[in-house]
């Protein structure tokens, strides 16, 4: 494993009732890059980004991120350490306002005892408008700001997802998980998100970006190819445009 | 905001002004509302923020009654201990009990506090050595606060009302904090929760033992308006008398739980005038709210205003 790698796959497998849908996956994620994992449908992009995120624990193989094994952390550490996803569709808290839901994401970085919350304690008080601040924040930051007191369920496919990056963002991750963020948007909203991608990876997060969009995953430095479970091929996406067997079993040519 | 104000003062001068007015069987049943608003509470917040049916309330409201019984009868303690141990004791069992039964959800989750009720109630019944079993335990004092003894519904009416209001506003404040952003995140999406690092398993284990700490107290107040306790008051009947307070008023209101608390108190009380028939009316009058308002008297209420508000909104174009 290279020095500045944040998370590293060593040999990972999974199956599901004997069928196996990840073969001894390896690859490394450095600190402050854009690494891309492409592959058609089935060939396990999900299973991988479940396992890494730890909604999954893999059958074999080892994970480390930022030097220490990851598979037996609960999803919650995984989220305080850093390591943050979104999901493929998005997954936001529907009866709660615009700004609300980003506050959810600020919550991880204070700490209150449900008694304070109870008691409306000034340490009680003092987090909540640190959490307030900070979302009101993010919701300019992510041009939200006209939106944020509607209810999340009002939004559109293209808002839900800026929010849920918003929401994912707020909270300081170290390594950003993104799954097919760019279903269900315009070329418009993909555009955008390219630009936000962008954009934070400049402010340090390091970004792991599942997704069939091939211009999206141009932002990529670095892009591994899934092919039932295993990966056939890596490099920058001109390489991998150009690669005989991703041709063949991917783009179809 | 000026007509909210003064409608909160008409609210709280009639509060004031009841007990004086109404007869004394009437001031007994108020003081009932306040004892269920407190138990209702904890229930609301489980099922409206956590999504959490909690079929044992009777469970941790027994507990309370109990432990109040027996620290001042058989004891000889002051009452402020028997409080203080009845929550200590619920608040460590739904600890000890959470910890495993959340782990599951919906029916079965219902099933299993269901089971815990049943289980406290057969031990209540079982252990007479400490609950004196169906003959209960009877002579339990009326609160002296200061040396002002709360002898009569009309002066203990004042004292459940005022725990209830802080009960009320320790709810309130819970929805409206950190913890209450998770709650509503969890209840929303517990998946997308979990990964924005809400703990589901602890936040929903600690507001099951806010829940219990509601009921214990309930519990030791019934006690001592009551004077006599028994198993009859602790049974499954009663758990889910209680989960009717927030399915009726309205589970995510904190005013809807005072709704439903006199829902449960009142109706049946006069319908029972009616004669044998009084349980099947009000059998009736519950699936009537639960059908044709799923969210509640408070929610139907609110729905109502909206309609209002928009109808009138069309009268000033």
């Amino acid at each position: 494993m290279p020095a500045n790698a944040i998370l590293a796959l060593k040999e990972v497998g999974h199956s599901f009732g004997g069928l196996a849908v990840l073969r001894s996956v390896t690859f490394d994620v450095p600190e402050g890059g854009i690494i891309g994992l492409i592959g058609p449908n089935g060939s396990g992009k999900t299973t991988l980004f479940n396992i890494v995120s730890g909604y999954i624990r893999p059958l074999a193989g080892a994970i480390t991120y930022q030097g220490a094994p990851l598979v037996r952390e609960s999803i919650q550490r995984r989220g305080t350490a850093g390591l943050v996803r979104t999901f493929q569709t998005p997954q936001v808290f529907e009866q709660m306002t615009v700004l609300e839901n980003i506050m959810v994401g600020c919550t991880k970085l204070t700490r209150t005892t449900m008694l304070q919350d109870l008691l409306r304690t000034p340490a009680a008080r003092g987090q909540m408008r640190e959490i307030r601040q900070r979302a009101e924040a993010a919701c300019e930051r992510f041009q939200l700001g006209n939106l944020r007191d509607l209810p999340a369920a009002s939004l559109t496919a293209g808002q839900r997802r800026i929010l849920e990056i918003a929401r994912a963002v707020v909270g300081e991750p170290r390594l950003l998980l993104l799954d097919e963020p760019s279903s269900g948007l315009n070329a418009q909203e993909i555009e955008n998100l390219r630009e936000w991608i962008v954009r934070l990876n400049e402010q340090g997060i390091t970004v792991l970006l599942v997704s069939h969009d091939m211009g999206l995953m141009t932002v990529a430095r670095t892009v591994h190819t899934l092919y039932f479970g295993e990966i056939i091929a890596s490099g920058d996406m001109a390489a991998i445009q150009r690669d005989p067997r991703v041709r063949e079993v991917y783009l179809g040519v | 905001m000026q007509s909210r104000l003064l409608w909160i003062a008409v609210a709280l001068v009639i509060w004031a002004a009841l007990p004086f007015f109404v007869p004394r069987n009437i001031a007994d049943l108020l003081v009932f509302t306040g004892i269920y608003t407190i138990a209702g509470l904890g229930i609301g917040l489980l099922l409206g923020h956590c999504g959490i049916v909690n079929l044992a309330q009777a469970t941790f409201y027994g507990l309370g009654a109990y432990a109040s019984a027996y620290c001042t009868v058989m004891m000889g303690l002051p009452s402020i201990v028997g409080f203080v141990a009845g929550a200590a004791i619920s608040m460590a069992l739904a600890y000890v009990i959470g910890r495993p039964i959340l782990r599951l959800t919906g029916y079965f989750l219902a099933l299993g506090t269901l089971a815990l009720s049943a289980i406290a109630s057969a031990l209540f019944f079982e252990w007479d050595w400490l609950t004196g079993g169906t003959l209960g335990i009877g002579g339990i004092p009326k609160l002296n606060l200061f040396g002002f003894v709360l002898d009569r519904p009309s002066r203990y009416y004042f004292f459940v009302w005022i725990v209830a209001f802080a009960c009320m506003a320790a709810a309130h404040n819970l929805v409206d904090s950190r913890s209450g952003l998770m709650l509503r995140a969890m209840r929303d999406s517990s998946t997308a929760a979990a990964a924005l690092s809400v703990d589901l398993q602890s936040l929903r284990t600690r507001v099951f033992v806010v829940c219990a700490l509601f009921g214990s107290l309930a519990g030791s107040l019934f006690a001592h308006h009551a004077s006599f306790v028994s198993t009859q008051s602790f049974g499954v009947d009663r758990s889910i008398s209680f989960l009717l307070i927030p399915v009726i008023g309205g589970a995510t209101s904190i005013p809807g739980i005072v709704v439903g608390a006199l829902f449960v108190t009142f109706l049946p009380e006069f319908l029972s005038k009616l004669g044998d028939i009084h349980q099947i009316l009000f059998g009736l009058a519950l699936v009537a709210v639960v059908v044709l308002l799923p969210d509640g008297l408070m929610g139907a209420f609110g729905r109502l205003r909206t309609r209002l508000a928009a109808r009138q909104g069309n009268h000033a174009r």
